[in-house]
């Protein structure tokens, strides 16, 4: 990796390191904890919602709403639409602008000069021959 | 000739991102099997059944808490990630180039504001480390993940959610509310693989995010001192404009169907259903969620094939390093023979 390259902050192996084992650790206990600090098959598959008879709230009697989470689902449902509109606008927003760019290109069939190399510099910028 | 890309992601952060993308398609995939499994039986039945879709879902969330948290120490213990975080904070300038990014798409400015800009054949101190989109879906991506993670490990957790919540109803609560919450997400990603894949100088997809910085040569000749960005110099892939036309329907219908589909199959007040999605009754929302994963789809091959390029420019770098040759650019001196 001793590249000739000029100088790049990167990050520290002690760091990465550091962070990994962390990263591992808590992953584990995050789990673990979920669990109910037992053994992690019996848990494993509690939650089927999409087993038929088995699943969460296949044997639910009375209180099947509660306000507090019926409010986070309609925040979620507000969110999911407000940011999926805009999203939406994103991705119009995007094209439109490639368009554009893609308009000031040198196209295939005018290529006169062939000094073309492509974006990553992978040098198939001549693959159209 | 400018260089092409500066290159803004380093080693780790290639990795990292390489990582994090094949955990959370593993986690949409397996998570929408469930919400949307009618849509969805096959992706379902090919992942064996309920229980190995379930089994898979949890096996990519202890990876994926392992890879938010490694991240999340990374960036607080190391003076890289440190400051580099200082260069995600949004800006007055981001506001700025999401402003002129509409104006350009309507034709009333000619250049993206430099916040805007993905193409790289600037100076370097033009383009800033993300731009307004980059910064955008790290922060709404961030919490995102870290929503999904909390609600995903309290539906996991018996005691830990029935200690707040005594019911099932509040388990399959729970449980709509992280696929609903997982609806953004997959949103955006979806947005997020057009943007780095559609491109026109990029396409077939912007490989900064797989070469490392470390590994891009920038070069600052005296003889590109030349005004503009230099992308007139390069050529439009032959397929982009059918290609991106099409990716970019595909993007939408994906995008409207899962918005669609989260609304209609939302399963909450539980009475209705026992599972979260109801019958087939809907054939376009069928074909649209299944074009929605497809994208996904094109989302990993992109990704492997970033790594793939990654690989080749690697050996390409070592080679040239024995023949002791310098390309100033980084293109390779095909026209020279």
């Amino acid at each position: 990796m001793s590249y000739e390259t000029p100088d790049v902050d990167g990050y520290s192996p002690i760091s990465v390191l550091v962070s990994a084992v962390v990263g591992v650790a808590v992953a584990l206990l995050s789990v673990w904890w979920a669990s109910g600090f037992g053994p992690f098959y019996e848990t494993l598959f509690r939650v089927s919602p999409t087993v038929e008879g088995g699943g969460v709230g296949s044997d639910w009697v009375a209180g099947n709403t509660i306000p507090s989470l019926d409010f986070l689902i309609a925040l979620v449902h507000a969110a999911d639409v407000i940011m999926g509109v805009f999203i939406l606008f994103m991705v119009f927003l995007h094209w439109a602008s490639f368009r554009r760019i893609a308009a000031r290109m040198r196209h295939p069939n005018e290529s006169e000069s062939g000094d073309a190399v492509m974006a990553d510099g992978s040098g198939s910028g001549g693959e159209t021959e | 000739m400018t260089n092409l890309d500066h290159g803004k992601f380093t080693r780790v952060t290639t990795l990292f991102h390489s990582l994090l993308a094949l955990d959370v398609f593993l986690l949409f995939f397996t998570g929408y099997a469930i919400m949307f499994n009618s849509e969805l039986w096959w992706m379902v039945t090919l992942m064996g059944g309920a229980t190995g879709v379930t089994a898979l879902h949890r096996a990519a969330g202890l990876g994926l808490i392992a890879l938010i948290v490694f991240w999340m120490v990374l960036m607080v213990i190391s003076p890289t990630g440190r400051s580099n975080f200082r260069e995600i904070l949004p800006r007055k300038a981001d506001v700025d180039a999401f402003l002129q990014d509409v104006q350009f798409m309507l034709g009333r400015t000619d250049e993206r504001h430099p916040h805007a800009r993905q193409f790289a054949g600037y100076e370097a101190d033009e383009v800033p480390l993300l731009s307004y989109v980059g910064k955008g879906v790290v922060f709404i991506f961030a919490i995102e993940l870290l929503l999904l993670t909390i609600s995903g490990l309290l539906i996991w957790s018996k005691t830990g959610l029935m200690q707040y919540f005594a019911t099932r109803t509040a388990a399959m609560a729970f449980v709509i509310f992280h696929g609903l919450l997982g609806v953004i997400m997959v949103m955006g990603v979806m947005f997020h693989i057009f943007e780095h894949g559609m491109h026109p100088a990029f396409y077939p997809v912007e490989t900064k995010a797989f070469i490392p910085r470390s590994m891009i040569p920038e070069s600052h000749d005296e003889d590109d001192d030349h005004e503009g960005t230099g992308i007139e110099a390069l050529e439009l892939a032959p397929s982009w404009h059918s290609v991106s036309t099409i990716f970019g329907s595909l993007v939408v219908v994906g995008i409207v169907s899962v918005l669609m589909g989260s609304i209609v199959r939302e399963g909450y007040p539980v009475p209705r259903e026992l599972v979260v999605s109801g019958d087939v009754t809907n054939l376009l929302l069928t074909i649209g969620i299944n074009i929605g994963m497809f994208v996904l789809f094109v989302g990993i091959v992109l990704s492997m094939y970033g790594n793939v390029m990654r690989v080749r420019w690697e050996k390409e770098m070592q080679q040239r390093q024995r023949e002791g040759e310098t390309v100033a650019d980084g293109g390779e001196p095909q026209t020279d023979d």
